[in-house]
């Protein structure tokens, strides 16, 4: 790990220096520090050049608050035990000299406010789109809202925003509403100066714009173009570039979610894989996916994170339904609040940790139903990476494999990967071409694989939906195992191991392929949780019962810990706090 | 006395400041004045000009958003024909169908008060800044509008739970400090009581959303008066006030106070530095511990574990091994944990 400036022996042991001998030049490392700074929590990671590989030698995690000092110190004491002793008193400076690839969480989120005809039709589709690209909206006004003009008017007039956003209409016809709608936000606005985007009729595109100040106003594509129709690309892509040019005009590569996104793309280009990233954090949710050519889109939560878990969509209720444990829905609301009021915290029972796991497991999925995606309809993925601490910092690596699978429910034979030491969202600030020379270079450590998963849908409950056989060279095959609808199981498969899989889909089942096969063929790779075969249905279904509810919720919950005979990840993979 | 603290006012779009830099202003001084518009009219444009409706754009003088005094021309035809506006008001917006256009009225001025005490540092587009004499705390959540009044202390120790029988009508006009928590009758009673704020070191997020749910219901139907805010210090749940800083609100019971619920700060005017909090304590240092199971629970950092040790909830921590203020000795996550730092005398 530390390299002297002089000859090292092959072993990289350092001859015995006697004493009396002269003074040696000073040694020095070489190590690169690796740092991604979030609104609560700071990861950061030391990658060193040891017996000539560079290697990642420590990581860890603590609240943003602590400082940077403290940060050196941790890692300091990490490395010195199995450092070269020349140096190991000096690692801490050395880790301050060192070189640092950084990222960090936006300073802030964009401000919006939207103003639109209809609630559930333009304004439904502009709000996706504004939440999925790092925007928040601060007030939205609709025609249909059921409030009077001035109503509308006095409350578009409160807020301090960067942004006005304005869609309505389709454009098949004229909408007077449309217009009434620019008119109020033109009024609304006054001579604040802030852009204004146009996401309605294009038909009405040169009228809005006369109630502007010229340049005010961009024109782009129309988010809801008709009633059942619905184009929010382009007017994400306009809101992301505004983003950049009206709050971060120093530049967003060095933002976690695009760094994120731009690591997740290049891993899917040098693995020919298509990949779907995670990353739930605080304050911020992003998911990536990245086609095998390296094609990303991301999608941009600012309040997608843990700390809006208690104003997201059914509350305490809805993440209430989601937990083994009977827990109070009172006390839950109050934990995600807490949550919410001090996120560099940790959960110290066994109550509030899975009162966080239900949170991220629901912020997942909200993520996914925001993007106009019904839970399961996120098939045909490779992998399937988790980042973010709430989930690299799970005491069991099971623990966040199902997170990750109840989260995102991926439908068909995905391999589960976990970002437990932060690397990639620093590795995504780099320069294109450098981004893929350091995952090449630490192609070993980027990511802990948890396992593969097999999630299938259909069937009735009891109802035999897949039977699978595991196949691994030089090892006696394993099944076939019967699956049920509702059951799940999981087969140890090694970290390193892989497998083929044998799986015959009866009573409808399907993994969600383009064609209805029968039988199925597909290789698994192991991990530290192993292979879980998922029979629960897209999406699950929960039995009414509190009581039946909760017993099946821990099965599940059992079923996962159980058979993860691997021990917690150890203490390096797991942060400091 | 401490220096002064820095405290923004932000203006809605369309008020007017009426002070100026460098102004001594008092809390219950009118910072700003603001006219909202009222029930707009509509005012047929391209009838009375005999245009057809699809032209109104072409004829107006004004742009929507823009304000229009009474009389003054809003359209105009190419022969001159004028259409004046009828009143003082803000173009809302035309109509291309009907040929009309909609001007809000100004409703009557409104004043932005400011609600401290202090000198005007500077007047913004978007607000005014303020030096405020005295020294601001900083809380986990809030609700309500700004107010001020007197500080007063209605409960004995800060794990009590504020009643709705401790509050009177000497309570009128004040800012109450409660305990560790208050129901949603509470709050209600003390705002028809007339207490401007109170500040508690927690509630429940279902008591607090309740009180909220009255609150707008009580708007909608009409007769709500006066402003009223709510600050929570510690976080949710039932959570007491660290006693050090109860008892530094205690000492400065009488003072002016001004609680910005929404924003989460409660000013104190006039007032000797309040217990400081910091992340990451020494060992030797009183803390105050944020999740449960010892939530707003104080006590010393007896020592700091060596290496990482597994929570109660699995998750590998570095822990502190803390001396609760009941005498019970507990390891707690260094994360969960802030020193609470005596205020420098003098």
């Amino acid at each position: 790990m530390i390299e002297e400036d002089g000859p090292v022996s092959e072993e990289g042991m350092q001859p015995e220096v006697a004493d009396g001998a002269p003074e040696r030049p000073p040694t020095s490392a070489e190590m690169t520090l690796l740092v991604d700074a979030g609104s609560a929590w700071t990861k950061a990671a030391v990658v060193a050049r040891t017996r000539g590989r560079w290697r990642l030698v420590a990581h860890g995690a603590q609240p943003t608050a602590w400082g940077e000092e403290m940060l050196r110190d941790t890692l300091a004491a990490r490395i010195a035990p199995s450092a070269d002793r020349r140096v190991a008193e000096r690692v801490r400076d050395l880790l301050a000299a060192a070189p640092r690839i950084s990222c960090h969480t936006p300073r802030r989120a964009g401000r919006l406010a939207l103003a639109a005809v209809s609630d559930e039709l333009s304004g439904a589709s502009a709000r996706r789109a504004v939440e999925s690209a790092g925007w928040t909206i601060e007030v939205m006004a609709t025609a249909d809202d059921g409030r009077s003009l001035t109503e509308r008017l006095a409350a578009l007039q409160e807020v301090d925003v960067d942004a006005w956003l304005l869609a309505g209409g389709f454009e098949t016809g004229r909408a007077d509403q449309a217009l009434e709608m620019a008119g109020l936000v033109a009024a609304a606005r006054g001579g604040s100066g802030a852009p204004v985007l146009w996401a309605g009729a294009s038909t009405l595109a040169d009228e809005v714009a006369l109630l502007f100040e010229p340049e005010a106003l961009t024109v782009v594509a129309n988010a809801r173009p008709g009633p059942s129709e619905e184009d929010p690309l382009p007017l994400r892509h306009a809101l992301e570039d505004l983003l950049q040019r009206a709050i971060e005009p120093a530049g967003t590569r060095q933002h976690t979610p695009v760094a994120f996104r731009r690591s997740v793309a290049q891993l899917a280009r040098a693995t020919g894989r298509r990949i779907v990233g995670v990353d739930v954090g605080s304050h911020y949710l992003t998911w990536v996916r990245s086609d095998e050519e390296g094609a990303a889109e991301s999608r941009v939560f600012a309040a997608g994170g843990l700390a809006s878990a208690r104003q997201a969509a059914g509350g305490p209720g809805r993440l209430t339904r989601w937990m083994p444990l009977a827990i109070d829905e009172l006390a839950v609301a109050d934990a995600l609040q807490n949550l919410n009021a001090r996120p560099a915290t940790l959960p110290q029972t066994e109550d509030e940790l899975a009162i966080v796991h239900a949170a991220v497991r629901q912020q997942l999925a909200l993520a996914l139903e925001a993007d106009g995606m019904a839970s399961g309809e996120l098939g045909g993925i490779d992998l399937l990476i988790g980042a973010g601490r709430s989930l690299a910092g799970a005491p069991r690596p099971a623990q966040a494999a199902q997170m990750l699978i109840d989260g995102v429910r991926p439908l068909g034979v995905t391999q589960l990967a976990l970002d437990a030491a932060g690397i990639l969202p620093p590795l995504g600030a780099l320069d294109d071409a450098e981004i893929g020379e350091g995952m090449a270079v630490l192609r070993d450590d980027l990511l802990v694989p948890l396992g593969t998963s097999v999630v299938c849908r259909g069937g009735r409950a009891g109802q035999l939906v897949m039977r699978v056989s595991i196949h691994r060279t030089g090892w006696p095959a394993i099944g076939p195992l019967d699956l049920r609808a509702g059951q799940l199981q999981v087969v140890p498969l090694a970290r390193g191991h892989d497998a083929e899989l044998e799986i015959e889909l009866h009573n409808g089942a399907s993994l969600g392929g383009p064609r209805r096969a029968r039988h199925v063929t597909a290789n698994a790779m192991g991990g530290v949780v192993g292979l879980v075969l998922d029979a629960r249905g897209v999406p699950v279904g929960l039995p009414r019962r509190s009581d039946d509810r909760r017993a099946v919720l821990a099965s599940w919950r059992d079923s996962f810990g159980r058979e993860a005979s691997l021990p917690a990840f150890e203490p390096a993979l797991a942060g400091v706090s | 006395m401490n220096g002064a603290t820095l405290h923004r006012i932000h203006l809605p779009r369309g008020a007017e400041p009426v002070v100026s830099a460098g102004a001594e202003v008092h809390p219950e001084q009118v910072l700003a004045v603001r006219r909202r518009p009222a029930r707009p009219v509509r005012v047929r444009v391209t009838e009375p000009l005999h245009r057809p409706p699809g032209q109104i754009a072409a004829l107006l003088l004004v742009r929507p958003g823009q304000s229009v005094a009474e009389g003054e021309p809003l359209a105009r035809d190419p022969q001159g024909r004028e259409i004046p506006a009828p009143v003082d008001g803000l173009l809302l917006g035309t109509s291309a169908s009907d040929g009309s256009a909609l001007v809000a009225p100004y409703g009557v001025e409104e004043p932005v008060i400011g609600h401290v005490h202090g000198r005007v540092r500077a007047v913004e587009p978007d607000a005014i800044v303020l030096e405020v004499p005295g020294v601001v705390l900083h809380g986990v959540g809030g609700t309500g509008e700004a107010v001020h009044g007197e500080l007063v202390v209605a409960v004995h120790t800060p794990e009590e739970e504020l009643r709705a029988g401790s509050i009177d009508v000497s309570a009128t006009g004040k800012i109450v400090v409660g305990g560790s928590r208050a129901s949603a009758e509470t709050l209600t009673r003390a705002r028809a009581m007339g207490v401007s704020g109170i500040v508690l070191g927690g509630v429940l997020d279902k008591e607090l959303r309740d009180f909220e749910a009255i609150q707008r219901r009580r708007r909608e139907v009409g007769g709500m008066t006066g402003a009223f805010g709510v600050l929570l210090l510690e976080g949710f749940g039932k959570v007491g006030i660290d006693p050090q800083r109860f008892a530094w609100l205690r000492t400065h019971a009488g003072h002016t106070a001004s609680l910005f619920g929404a924003e989460g700060l409660l000013f104190v005017h006039e007032a000797s530095p309040p217990p400081g909090r910091r992340a990451l304590p020494r060992i030797g240092e009183r803390v105050v511990a944020h999740r449960r199971p010892f939530q707003g629970r104080a006590g010393v950092l007896v020592a700091e574990l060596e290496d990482l040790h597994a929570a109660p909830s699995g998750i590998p921590a570095r822990m502190g091994l803390v001396r609760f203020e009941d005498g019970r000795l507990a390891p707690v996550p260094m994360a969960n944990l802030e020193a609470t730092l005596v205020a420098p005398r003098g």
